[in-house]
């Protein structure tokens, strides 16, 4: 997906190395060159639905992938997907290999160092969920256990009770665990909780659209208790490349998204509920 | 290897080994109770509710299961050579399949996503392997000569090339490359990376085994063409690398197999090949092992190509000499 452009693009960010002589783009280079090339690379961890996935004829959906292209042809640009792992995208440093994370990234303070995030598309609740057969029946009952969530992820800040959330809802530390299993991704921990409760972990930590795909797919887990806390999710842009005039083109079409309702409809459309109702995960807590 | 001519009975046939073999494989299917499983559920009329049956339960199947396998492996042992590999090959994939058939796969799920896997991963993995080969191969036939050589210089240079980057694990390489070189201001997509990092990785290890392969030429040969007043490149070409290559081949093609199965590495760098494509497909419906199953077949027949091709290049050179 990414290499049929990769010399091209390597051409011009060469370019632009030798003739700034320093790996800091100008102001508006990202977006310039966006609308040169006519394409918006997007990146996205693949491994999330309802979030982002593949679908059988090769193609990628889910709601964050429908932001992302709705994003590029409001700027009149063709989207382009790259998926590389998570902790590639939150580490920074991009050097141009694509322009824009929609990739439901919360905002945080440490993540803030590397990356911008021009503007806030929804929110999510985050939440526990156990074996059906686990004797856990509170958060507190996790305490002193084995949690599994995703390397690099907000959940797992929060499991190690330093989430630094920026411009977030208030929210407590229900659950300090005795061992934390970060893995790949949400779904490797959904793997290991279905083989049995206290098997591999005694539970693990996603956002609730996700869970609800796996319980739907028949996963022998279940929610505990309330979401443990709201974050809110943002796109984000590489602090590298500053580009002031790129993020500010992005905080004006996700404005007007939210104002057409194009946000809220792409969020029922994705997110049901256990009864079936769809979820309008777009409005602020 | 060596044919004896010195034919002992087999040792299956005697009764000492026969008897030692199922004590032991007795012990084994004890120590591992497969009382609650299918095999359980045969032996009920015997020994009535699998979990309930305790140790006569336990004995019972394990001896049940002890006796098949001897008699099986005797049945085996009267038949002939060819006979017996057959055998034992389709009894082994029999074994594997049941183990695959345990999962509960769902099969209209596989078929729906192997046009996808074969388009786009398979072709990918493959693209990327063969232009690797490719590479490493040039790099080895430079690396070796220049390991070879008297110029300090060159030794040097290949010589810490082939101990850096067989030095370092290949997927550490992977991240040097596509995270670093960025830094430096050259930009390398994922694709290149996997390229450069699986070139340079094999390339060094194909150049021990062409430094080898070079070798292990008796220096008469070296002496014998220089006495006839051939150059460096000719002798080379004409008389050592026509000898080395058979003593070569057999080492580069398992290298080429390793090669094929950790271009799978380049999948952390999100390119759609097998891997990726195997670890993210079952996805949207929690369908994993469906996926994981079908990209180990597909690597697994692959590979079983790739050794076909090696066997009747290796005949080809045995015939010459």
């Amino acid at each position: 997906m990414s290499n049929k452009f990769g010399f091209k693009k390597s051409l011009i960010v060469f370019a632009v190395a030798l003739l700034s002589l320093n790996m800091t783009a100008k102001a508006g280079a990202v977006y310039d060159y966006i609308q040169a090339n006519n394409e918006l690379m997007i990146a996205t961890d693949a491994n999330w639905a309802p979030f982002s996935y593949i679908d059988d004829d090769g193609v990628m959906q889910g709601f964050d992938v429908d932001v992302g292209r709705e994003i590029a042809k409001r700027m009149g640009v063709e989207a382009r997907f790259i998926t590389p792992d998570w902790d590639v995208i939150t580490a920074g440093n991009w050097n141009m290999r694509w322009d824009v994370s929609v990739g439901s990234m919360t905002p945080t303070a440490s993540r803030s160092e590397v990356l911008n995030f021009p503007a806030t598309y929804y929110y999510t609740p985050a939440a526990f969920a156990v074996h059906t057969d686990s004797p856990v029946t509170t958060l507190a009952g996790l305490n002193g256990k084995n949690v599994c969530t995703t390397a690099a992820s907000t959940w797992e800040m929060y499991l190690q009770g330093d989430l630094d959330m920026l411009n977030a809802p208030a929210f407590t530390y229900d659950v300090t665990p005795g061992t934390i299993t970060s893995l790949k991704d949400g779904a490797m921990c959904a793997d290991d909780t279905r083989l049995g409760a206290g098997v591999r972990n005694d539970g693990f930590i996603d956002s609730v659209p996700m869970i609800q795909g796996a319980i739907e797919a028949g996963y022998p887990i279940r929610f505990l208790g309330d979401p443990a806390f709201h974050e809110p999710l943002s796109l984000a842009t590489d602090l590298g490349n500053n580009d002031p005039e790129l993020d500010a083109e992005l905080a004006r079409i996700i404005a007007e998204m939210q104002k057409d309702y194009t946000l809220s409809l792409l969020s029922i459309q994705h997110f049901k509920n256990a009864d079936g109702t769809s979820e309008d995960y777009t409005l602020a807590y | 290897m060596f044919v004896d001519t010195v034919i002992e009975d087999k040792a299956l046939h005697k009764p000492v080994f026969l008897i030692g073999l199922s004590v032991t494989v007795l012990a084994i299917f004890f120590a591992l109770n497969f009382t609650n499983t299918l095999f359980g559920e045969f032996l009920r009329p015997v020994i009535g509710d699998p979990t309930e049956s305790g140790f006569f339960g336990r004995l019972a199947v394990s001896l049940v299961l002890t006796i098949i396998f001897v008699l099986n492996l005797l049945a085996i042992s009267f038949t002939r050579l060819k006979v017996q590999i057959l055998i034992v090959w389709v009894e082994l994939l029999l074994l594997f399949l049941a183990f695959a058939y345990s999962f509960d796969l769902k099969m209209s799920f596989i078929q729906s996503r192997i046009p996808l896997m074969i388009s786009r991963g398979l072709f990918t993995t493959i693209y990327i392997s063969a232009i690797s080969i490719v590479i490493a191969t040039v790099i080895a036939v430079i690396g070796a000569i220049a390991k070879l050589s008297n110029n300090g210089f060159a030794y040097a240079i290949s010589s810490f090339y082939t101990s850096l980057f067989r030095g370092l694990p290949l997927l550490l390489q992977l991240f040097l490359i596509y995270k670093g070189l960025p830094q430096l201001g050259f930009m390398v997509d994922a694709v290149p990376a996997a390229i450069t990092a699986l070139s340079l990785c094999y390339g060094a290890y194909m150049t021990e085994i062409f430094r080898a392969g070079i070798q292990s030429i008796p220096k008469g040969q070296w002496e014998a063409s220089r006495a006839l007043g051939f150059k460096f490149n000719l002798i080379l070409r004409k008389i050592i690398l026509p000898q080395a290559i058979p003593i070569i081949i057999p080492p580069t093609g398992n290298q080429f197999i390793a090669m094929l199965k950790d271009s799978s590495l380049a999948s952390v760098l999100g390119v759609w090949e097998l891997m990726y494509l195997a670890r993210t497909l079952g996805q949207r419906d929690f369908r994993h092992m469906e996926m994981l199953l079908t990209a180990a077949m597909i690597y697994w027949a692959l590979t079983i190509v790739l050794e076909v091709i090696q066997a009747r290049i290796e005949k080809k050179y045995k015939q010459k000499s």
